[in-house]
């Protein structure tokens, strides 16, 4: 069976820098000399075209939706395909006057400036920028060069007046405009057209604004027209807002708006969804993002979407990889199928990135000497235990070779039972089966690791040795590729999760719900919302596994 | 744009009394934006981005909504444009340009001491008069293509240069009276707008049957057949995991290879329906076939299909199911149980085109095509954007003449003859509104104005002339654009449409009452979003 491709679409800012991180992941991973031959199988997310010059290209099979001014550099419609047409002499069918209204040019930063310039993109890997000061936009640190149908922009609200696209009523209206309904919805036919042996689809989206509104209502309209064909949606909730003053607070008016979109977009993911994992790097993901998850080795700035959005596409590359490999036969599918028993929808993801494993050490004393649970959830309010479970890790960055020492110089080793285990996916599910109770895992490996070069942030610490092991000596050169290990988990944490933001709904002045219900839903629709979330709870209680 | 930062966003905080003033400020801003936008002789928008994207356009409609509009009073005026737009496809900028004027004439009145209540009075008089001078100033029409014409022309010259208007017309009325039946109501979406990135937008044609923006999946499918039987369905025939048989922690190998195989055999049935009945139909004759799926077709399927030397589509575009079974005959169909000829279309012609990465399909030479498309040509995307503007203005015109049945005399025409009614009106109305009703037609001759004022010529001089012309005349008196005299549209073939006037007189006086009536208005701003 050839390839199966997936088409992937994205809604909203945050979800954009995710998916920059995630192609940028891709792209610089690509192993360009030929010597190595990949595992995975690149061609399930991206597709080769061909211009009217008969250029070949490489471009993400990719969808993308953000407001008006959140482009920054990058045009809409891309220079891949032909290059932008110079506003002076542009062909215009008009012999009268014609007025041109040119917004302030937008500069390139240095980063897009030498990958513009430049011959060899690979170059830009050996230098480095400063993203953490510089980054506005997610174009501002994108590798990949986008198709021309990619990028969509809605001309209805405004990124720069970031309050004005904020309730979920309002991204269900603009689904009902000719731009989606027909142009968009046009163009994830024209890509599933293409495709010899379609997948699904991956659906990353902004679940706290109006974005959460206009995803339901595109992936309804998917399950609809593509009926069978697996819908995978990872609802995202930034790392920070600027109006978090770091104190505990009730939900209002504006962000109790966040809550009742999660609540009206899990329903609605819920209803149309395959499978759904919400993600976000904070710990309390609902009004406020809080506390942020710490990864050892990593030192992140929350604050900087360019940095927390790395460390979720870098989880999303990798737990995804099951269904990406040129091997397996596992497709989307089955994934959806694995984790839909008993009615359950919702999926929890976790990471552990680096996965930490010292130079001198093997997989097997590594394993041995871990503390605590192997991965941290990146889904908000979900503690996801070591009980009841059911689960698929994917590790990546640990060759076959590291596994365990052969010779009989480590005497300790040998009386390990996990000795007796000959590949480190047979370790990894062994350690699994002793340290995780009524719970089925399955484990996927690749001995590559997940690519950090630039335009990724540069956030590990120096003990990070260049192979992406933990050295006694820091680090000379750059990071390439690294270990990582991530997760995808159901349980009955999954109904505390959805539990908790039941709760917080309850919290909601009834003044803010009307507010909310003026935004183009009934009231009564609401609270039967509110409710629903309460019922879905039930599928995961314990007793069911 | 910043033109419209014009307008103070703090006005939502204004008191009551110094509102009226802030809401006729802010029509005006507006209006000064959308001034230069009207008629043949207008200007036209280049709206670039800061990466360097650019968009073109010159209908009023648009460029508001380009204008990211933060302030109440100017998004209450964006919503009459839209409402306009979304009625009748045309007048945006008219309305703009006539609420704008009317509040400036109340501006007088009321700076004077009259009570806005008492003016909104008289614009509701004045508006049921004009309605009444409207329906007297319609030209009955027939419908065929030269009076068609002269409303398309019309309308695409005010969008496009002459040239390319004159073809688009062309192409839209050509369009409207292949698939219009009897007297029943077009609907448009019968006929199909593709884009193709290629020559010039002059080569843009109209295709009596279907252009898909798809083509085979197939190296060995033909590229071009004649006389075929169309077979347009909605059925799966590519396989799929069933769910029964998806996952995999609880099943074996063994038992996913058995599910497979029976549910492949499944798949393969529906395709080899459909090929027994191509050798039924076509084996032995000149006929061929071809089969156009809304649902996949996988390797396999085309595989059989193409050693039959049929030409499979798949993931057809929902409403082309309809369309196609329109222009060429036969059923959609959404199974294959009793698959007969009688279900199938016809189509002298199918052949595939390929640009770069996309393929078109053409399918032609329909006998009756109820559904047609336009395919629209240029040599890079903003131009295509503008056509396709541009062509759904024509239809839209095209469309409103028919269901009129009637047109009105543009340049002005109207404009000047209501103008003069309303005066005379104005005698017979006792007291103060008569003031409004003064106001009104007064502010209806904005139009004339500024077509003038766009072609050069002075305003006043301008209004001066096709008044006395029109005193003198009985019959309707308007501008000729490039000398400035006094003509009479019919003569040049210069119509409006019914319909989009109507709108406009009717929404122009609402929603300028509305803003007179600054306490409703502070509420209609309010009850935006946040309060
Ligand atoms: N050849 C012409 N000579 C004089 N006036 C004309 C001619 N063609 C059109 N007009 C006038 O131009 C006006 C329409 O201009 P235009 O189409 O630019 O604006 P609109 O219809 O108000 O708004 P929009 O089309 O942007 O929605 C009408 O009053 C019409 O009578
Ligand atoms: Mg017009």
């Amino acid at each position: 069976m050839g390839t199966r491709e997936i088409v992937s679409l994205q809604f909203g800012h945050y979800s954009n820098f995710i998916g920059t991180h995630w192609w940028n992941i891709q792209e610089t991973g690509f192993g360009y000399n030929g010597t190595e031959s990949s595992e995975i199988d690149h061609d399930v997310l991206f597709r080769e075209g061909l211009t009217v010059n008969g250029q070949v290209t490489y471009t993400p099979r990719l969808l993308l939706v953000d407001l008006k001014g959140s482009l920054g550099t990058l045009s809409e419609q891309g220079n891949l395909y032909e290059p932008l047409v110079d506003p002076s002499t542009a062909d215009t069918n008009w012999n009268n006057k014609v007025e041109v209204y040119t917004s302030t040019t937008e500069i390139k930063n240095q980063f897009q400036e030498e990958l513009y310039k430049t011959k060899n993109p690979r170059e830009i890997f050996k230098k480095s920028f400063d993203f953490d000061n510089n980054v506005k936009v997610w174009s501002d640190f994108l590798y990949s060069r986008f198709h021309p149908r990619t990028t969509n922009i809605v001309s209805e609200y405004s990124h720069k007046q970031s309050s004005c696209f904020e309730a979920f009523a309002q991204g269900t209206e603009l689904w009902r405009t000719q731009k989606f309904l027909e142009t968009f919805s046009d163009k994830i036919r024209n890509y599933v057209e293409e495709c010899d042996s379609f997948q699904g689809f991956h659906i990353t989206l902004d679940a706290t604004d109006g974005f959460s509104g206009l995803s339901s209502s595109c992936i309804q309209y998917i399950e609809e027209e593509y009926e069978k064909k697996p819908i995978l949606a990872f609802p995202v909730i930034p790392s920070h807002y600027s109006d978090d003053k770091g104190i505990m607070s009730e939900p209002h008016f504006p962000n109790s708006f966040r809550v009742m979109n999660l609540a009206f977009c899990f329903d609605a993911l819920n209803e149309h969804s395959s499978v759904f994992v919400p993600l976000c790097t904070g710990s309390d993901g609902w009004i406020q993002p809080r506390t942020k998850i710490e990864f050892n080795h990593v030192t992140y700035d929350h604050k900087l979407y360019y940095h927390s959005s790395a460390i979720l596409a870098a989880a999303l590359d990798t737990f995804s990889l099951r269904y990406r490999m040129k091997t397996h036969s596992y497709t989307l599918k089955d994934l959806c199928a694995d984790f839909t028993t008993n009615s359950r929808k919702v999926v929890a993801a976790s990471v552990c990135l680096p996965f930490s494993i010292n130079e001198d050490s093997d997989f097997i004393s590594c394993l041995d000497k871990w503390e605590g649970p192997l991965t941290k959830s990146i889904t908000p309010n979900c503690s996801i235990g070591t009980d009841k479970l059911l689960q698929m890790f994917t590790l990546r960055g640990i060759p076959e070779t590291r596994l365990k020492n052969q010779l009989s110089e480590n005497k300790a080793q040998r009386h390990m039972p996990a000795f007796h285990c000959n590949s480190i996916n047979e370790m990894l599910n062994f350690y699994l089966s002793c340290n995780y109770f009524y719970t089925l895992s399955s484990v996927t490996n690749v001995a590559k690791g997940v690519s950090v070069r630039t335009p990724f942030p540069h956030f590990f610490d120096d003990s990070v040795g260049a192979n992406g092991n933990i050295c006694a000596t820091p680090r000379k050169k750059d990071l390439e590729d690294i270990p990582i290990l991530a997760g995808l988990h159901s349980g009955s944490c999954i109904g505390d999760m959805i539990e908790s933001l039941h709760s917080e709904t309850k919290k909601i002045k009834k003044l803010d719900v009307g507010q909310f219900s003026k935004t183009g839903i009934e009231m009564q629709e609401i609270s039967d919302c509110f409710d629903r979330l309460l019922d879905l709870t039930e599928c995961y209680e314990d007793n069911y596994l | 744009m910043s033109a419209i930062s014009l307008l103070n966003p703090k006005a939502e905080v204004a008191r009551a009394a110094q509102a009226l003033a802030v809401n006729i400020s802010a029509a005006k801003g507006i209006q000064d934006v959308m001034k230069s936008n009207l008629g043949p002789k207008g200007t036209v928008k280049m709206l670039v981005s800061g990466a360097g994207d650019i968009k073109i356009t010159k209908d009023g409609n648009v460029l508001l909504h380009e204008m990211q509009i933060q302030h109440p009073t100017a998004s209450l005026i964006a919503r009459a444009s839209t409402a306009q737009d979304d009625m009748t496809g045309d007048g945006t900028t008219s309305t703009v340009l006539v609420i704008g004027e009317l509040l400036k004439q109340a501006d007088i009145y009321v700076a004077e001491g009259l009570h806005p209540r008492v003016l909104t009075e008289g614009f509701d008089k004045a508006r049921l008069k004009t309605l009444e001078i409207l329906d007297n100033m319609k030209i009955p029409i027939e419908i065929n293509k030269d009076s068609l014409l002269d409303v398309a022309r019309t309308s695409l010259r005010t969008k496009v240069h002459a040239e390319l208007a004159d073809v688009l017309s062309g192409i839209c009325v050509d369009a409207i009276l292949t698939i219009r039946k009897d007297e029943k109501p077009i609907d448009l979406h019968m006929v199909e707008l593709m884009e193709m990135q290629h020559k010039t937008a002059t080569d843009t044609q109209l295709v009596k049957g279907l252009v898909l923006d798809h083509g085979s999946r197939h190296p060995d499918m033909p590229k071009r057949v004649t006389n075929a039987y169309i077979l347009t369905c909605n059925i799966s025939m590519e396989y799929e995991k069933s769910e029964v048989n998806s996952g995999f922690f609880y099943k074996t190998a063994d038992e996913r290879e058995k599910l497979v195989k029976a549910e492949r055999a499944f798949i393969e049935e529906r395709v080899i329906k459909v090929i027994e009945l191509k050798k039924k139909l076509c084996d032995g004759t000149d006929k061929t076939f071809v089969v156009i799926n809304q649902k996949g077709i996988d390797p396999m399927s085309l595989d059989m299909f193409a050693k039959e030397g049929i030409i499979a589509l798949r993931r057809a575009k929902r409403r082309n199911m309809e369309r196609l079974a329109l222009a060429c005959g036969g059923i959609a169909m959404n199974h294959l149980n009793d698959l007969q000829e009688s279900h199938l279309g016809h189509a002298g012609l199918v052949y595939e085109h390929v640009l770069g990465e996309n393929k078109f399909t053409f399918v032609e030479e329909c006998k009756i095509p109820q559904s047609v498309t336009i395919l629209m040509k240029a040599p890079n995307k903003h131009t295509l954007a503008q056509i396709k503007d541009a062509v759904r203005d024509g239809l839209r015109a095209i469309n409103n003449a028919i269901e009129d049945k009637a047109v009105i005399p543009g340049a002005g025409a109207f404009e000047v003859t209501a103008y003069k009614e309303l005066m005379k009106y104005k005698e017979t109305v006792k007291g103060k509104p008569r003031l409004g009703i003064a106001a009104y037609a007064e502010a209806l001759l904005v139009i004339p104005k500024v077509l003038a004022t766009n072609s050069g010529f002075d305003a006043q001089d301008t209004i001066v002339k096709l008044q006395e012309e029109s005193g003198l005349n009985p019959e309707p008196v308007g501008l000729d654009l490039t000398s400035g005299e006094a003509i009479n549209p019919k003569d040049f073939g210069i119509y409006d449409n019914y319909v989009v006037k109507k709108q406009i007189i009717n929404s122009c006086s609402i929603i300028a009452s509305n803003l007179l009536l600054v306490d409703e208005i502070m509420r209609a701003g309010l009850s935006s979003l946040k309060g």
